[in-house]
């Protein structure tokens, strides 16, 4: 069974990702900013990390360089033009982009499509 | 003859130091001359002729330095008091050219103990609280600009977590959902989906009324975006059983953000569609003129009347027409193609006849414009518009102007063109001069915008950019 973080600032959004992705069978785990992310990265074994893009205490561009060998889906609620995706992708693990608000269907194909389900 | 005899006036009375220096030595040759001539006479009067006659040399001589030592002497006095003068008030001119290119660090460094020096401390002063409100000002836009990406993202948060809820109810992740319920649930979704286009509409409206919106200008086909577009919105016209035609011309390839044109044809489209009958055409066409590209979208619908041809572009305004009800629209998709397109200093209007259809039209410049201007969307033009041009009727034409008005207004043509055309043919038939003519049709197009005056366009990069400079 796959392991997935969850970091968001928002209770909310963690839960209801959470909701979505355990019906689906996966584990989830959640984080509350960058530094929680990386403290549970040691804990957990996450297959996949949603990292959303704007949260308090470390940049997540800092988060980012201490994860290496876990692929990372970015969310964010601010649209991201493609020039500043690219400006985003600074590492291979860095894979895609998910649009909040979004889909319910939507965002379970994604992560299926990046565990390779 | 006379054109010579003009310039060599100029070339002397142009320069401030050249009229001194000219009126120095005026003055300080006609008196010695005066004196020297008056002694002269005396001398020869006085004195016994054959000394007159052996000196008469020496005299000559003397008179003629006297008179030229004289007139070098206040020459060269009067170049000097005249820099002194002509100095500082050049060093004023410069410092105000920065001033006016929004340098506002420049100070005037005068030391000539008199009224230019007092002049020169007084413009330091205006410069200095100048500076100081350029800075509030830039204080106040960042302040602006900030806010507005907290907005945004505090505005959408909420989003997220309550559509998916809504969602994984729908989809019955929490059990199964009587009818009743899934109706409930589907009134609050669209509601939902509503609330959250308008919000992203309306954050779109905040930057471009604070001239925020970004543009990534890249050297693009323009073709290749049109048909991409059609391509994306080939699906839901369909849906409605309509065509999508697409007619260009030759069309360069030209620096633009193909994002935003491809936002205001989706957009320009989508109302058509919504507003096209079944088995119906829309056309998309694109034609290169001569410094912009004009795009026009037509659609065979139920066209839109003269007044909502004029207020289509204002911001949540929705033609009430019952059998063109627009469904889930926000209102607000033309007045961000206004922005849009007028930010790029282009032109987007509709010509339509009621019951025919409607052909927006919509130009992207060939160069693209990097300093965008903030553009108001927020209020109706119309009335404004339309009280301008019944002024400036009256002004013309006076009582007749009134009638005239109104017969215009009557027959939808209160549009530029049309005017100007009306104004043409009353200058043809001698009721209005050509100078009374071409001075109406100015006010006309002064009203609609196309002529701008330009006072001093400068990005806001310059102000503060300059080093505190002491013009010398």
């Amino acid at each position: 069974m796959k392991t997935i973080l969850v970091v968001d600032d928002e209770p909310d959004i963690r839960e209801s990702v959470k909701m979505i992705l355990e019906t689906r069978g996966y584990n989830v785990l959640t984080a509350i900013d960058g530094d929680d992310c990386l403290k549970k990265l040691k804990e957990g074994n996450p297959d996949l990390i949603l990292l959303d893009i704007m949260m308090s205490g470390t940049p997540v561009s800092e988060v980012v360089k201490h994860i290496k060998d876990v692929k990372i889906a970015f969310m964010s609620v601010v649209r991201i033009s493609e020039a500043r995706k690219k400006g985003l992708c600074t590492q291979d693990n860095i894979i895609d982009f998910i649009q909040k608000p979004f889909d319910v269907g939507d965002l379970i194909g994604r992560v299926e499509l990046i565990l390779g389900e | 003859m006379g054109g010579e005899k003009f310039d060599i006036k100029r070339i002397l009375l142009s320069k401030l130091d050249r009229k001194l220096t000219l009126l120095f030595i005026i003055v300080a040759l006609v008196a010695p001359s005066l004196a020297v001539y008056y002694f002269y006479m005396l001398a020869v009067s006085a004195l016994p002729e054959t000394m007159i006659a052996n000196q008469s040399n020496l005299l000559q001589t003397a008179a003629a330095m006297i008179i030229i030592l004289i007139a070098v002497n206040a020459g060269v006095i009067g170049f000097f008091v005249s820099r002194s003068i002509t100095k500082p008030i050049k060093e004023l001119y410069n410092a105000t050219q920065e001033v006016e290119k929004g340098n506002f660090n420049v100070r005037t460094d005068i030391r000539t103990c008199d009224e230019l020096e007092e002049l020169g401390h007084a413009f330091n002063r205006t410069t200095v609280s100048l500076g100081k409100m350029a800075e509030e000002r830039k204080e106040i836009d960042s302040a602006k600009s900030e806010f507005l990406s907290i907005t945004s993202h505090e505005l959408r948060s909420p989003m997220t977590p309550m559509k998916a809820q809504l969602q994984m109810l729908q989809d019955e992740y929490f059990g199964k959902l009587t009818n009743a319920q899934k109706d409930s649930l589907n009134i609050v979704i669209r509601n939902a989906d509503r609330l959250d286009k308008i919000i992203v509409d309306f954050l779109e409206i905040s930057r471009i009324e604070a001239a925020r919106l970004k543009f990534v200008f890249k050297e693009i086909d323009v073709g290749e975006i049109i048909q991409e577009t059609v391509d994306l919105m080939k699906g839901s016209a369909k849906e409605k059983n309509v065509k999508l035609k697409v007619n260009m011309g030759k069309l360069p390839i030209i620096e633009v953000d193909s994002d935003r044109v491809s936002q205001v044809l989706r957009n320009l489209i989508d109302n058509a569609i919504k507003f096209s009958k079944d088995k119906n055409t829309i056309e998309i066409a694109a034609e290169a003129e001569k410094d912009h590209i004009l795009l026009s979208v037509k659609d065979y619908g139920c066209g839109l009347n003269p007044e909502n041809q004029m207020r289509v572009f204002e911001p949540f305004y929705q033609v009430e027409a019952a059998s063109c009800r627009t469904h889930g629209g926000t209102g607000l998709g033309l007045a961000i193609c206004r922005g849009i397109v007028e930010s790029q200093k282009g032109r987007i209007w509709v010509e339509s006849t009621s019951g025919k259809g409607c052909t927006f039209y919509f130009t992207i410049p060939m160069k693209p414009i990097i300093d965008i201007e903030p553009i108001k969307v927020l209020f109706s033009q119309k009335d404004s518009i339309e009280r301008k041009l019944k002024d400036a009727f009256q002004t013309a034409l006076g009582p007749l102007g009134i009638g005239e008005f109104s017969e215009l207004k009557n027959k939808n043509a209160l549009w530029r063109d049309d005017i100007l055309e009306h104004i043409d043919s009353l200058t043809g038939q001698y009721i209005l001069t050509p100078k009374q003519g071409g001075e109406f049709k100015h006010t006309i197009n002064t009203i609609f915008g196309e002529e701008k005056e330009v006072i001093n366009k400068k990005p806001d990069t310059a102000a503060g950019s300059g080093e505190g400079k002491v013009i010398k």
